[in-house]
């Protein structure tokens, strides 16, 4: 079961895929799922915010997470170069697609940041989950394929 | 190559509405060299349909499948399996590629899900731009390797309208370089200006689409 199932309510679903090195160096990667403080979030570590395809992206919502947030390094902090630009002009394209259909653009989002602590991604989830807050649960949730 | 882009989504499920379980073709030859067609397109294009079907409240069951080339025989027999599941098809490869899935699986609809647009190249990545319009009597040799037929918002045989912007863009569209400034540069970077004087023999129109629909016979490939 679930733990969105298990509080009986709804709980936002968000999931966060970034990039490791936006992480304050020697901490523990946040992997796995933490349900707190009315939401639930899923952290997916990547090597590089670039990581990111837009097939992905859309299976994620597609299985009904209400809100995706892609983590990135600053402008010009990239490892990769322009590794996080990337990620972000398919993120933008890809909200553009979600206003389209209607499922709300709010859902997909990126941030960028440097030496978080997974307090800082919880936050980070936190406000995907406000901004979704007004769109209701993702209508795919439990919806079998 | 040849490209195309995505319909847009509200368009192909008016197309869906209706449908029990489509299949979603992908092509990976010209149209996922323009990432408009290809695996990577259908991968992304079937949960936003599924998500976009849900959100009008209609249930529409999305199969997918990118084969090599939708415009062989021998490729798109590889769908004669899938289809059997199916009762409609969307295809993200060029018209050809449609038009070829619709005459193999003629018992069912095969919609487009892209326009094609032009023979045309990756000038930049995330930049195609066109380069031929298969006009059946090429000119390139008497142009400096420059084609006026696709490239030319008239499509003008004899030099520029008049119209060209003074940074040498087209006067119809400012983010297209006017092709017969560029022919004119190119003639004066290699000393042969004089021979864009000379009088050229007519161009055969009728080998283009004017000439009604082409079709190419070679007997000695024939069975
Ligand atoms: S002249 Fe005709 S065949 Fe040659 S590149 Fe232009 S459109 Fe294509
Ligand atoms: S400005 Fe140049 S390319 Fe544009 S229509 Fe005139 S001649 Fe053709």
């Amino acid at each position: 079961m679930s733990a969105v199932e298990k509080q009986g309510e709804y709980q936002p679903e968000i999931v966060v895929l970034y990039c490791r090195n936006c992480l304050t160096p020697g901490i523990d990667p946040p992997s796995g799922v933490l349900a707190a403080g009315g939401i639930v979030a899923k952290y997916v570590p990547m090597p590089c915010s670039s990581k990111v395809e837009p097939s992905h992206l859309m299976k994620i919502l597609e299985r009904g997470a209400d809100g995706v947030e892609v983590v990135g390094c600053p402008d010009g902090q990239c490892g990769f170069l322009d590794g996080n630009r990337r990620a972000d002009k398919r993120v933008t394209r890809l909200r553009s697609l979600l206003a389209e259909i209607k499922l709300g653009e709010e859902r997909l989002c990126m941030n960028r940041g440097t030496r978080l602590t997974s307090e800082a991604l919880f936050a980070l989830a936190q406000k995907r989950a406000r901004a979704v807050a007004g769109l209701g649960p993702n209508p795919m949730k439990g919806v079998n394929r | 190559m040849i490209i195309a882009e995505w319909k847009p989504i509200p368009e192909l499920v008016s197309m869906l509405k209706g449908h029990k379980s489509v299949l979603l073709v992908g092509c990976a030859t010209c149209v996922a060299e323009c990432a408009a067609g290809g695996e990577r397109e259908v991968e992304t294009l079937a949960p936003l349909l599924r998500m976009a079907l849900k959100t009008e409240g209609v249930s529409v069951e999305i199969k997918r499948k990118t084969i090599e080339r939708q415009c062989e025989w021998e490729f798109v027999e590889a769908l004669a399996g899938e289809i059997e599941e199916v009762d409609a098809v969307l295809s993200i490869a060029c018209g050809i590629g449609v038009q070829a899935l619709s005459e193999r699986f003629a018992h069912l609809p095969v919609y487009p899900g892209v326009n094609t647009t032009s023979l045309a190249i990756r000038e930049q990545p995330g930049l195609w731009t066109a380069r031929c319009a298969a006009c059946g009597d090429c000119v390139l040799g008497e142009t400096f390797g420059l084609c006026p037929v696709a490239r030319c918002a008239k499509s003008l045989m004899n030099g520029p309208c008049g119209g060209t912007r003074h940074n040498g863009m087209c006067e119809v569209d400012e983010n297209v370089e006017c092709v017969w400034n560029l022919i004119y540069e190119r003639a004066k970077a290699r000393g042969e200006l004089q021979k864009l004087y000379e009088v050229r023999r007519a161009k055969n129109w009728s080998n283009s689409a004017h000439g009604g629909p082409k079709r190419m016979l070679r007997e000695d490939l024939r069975p």
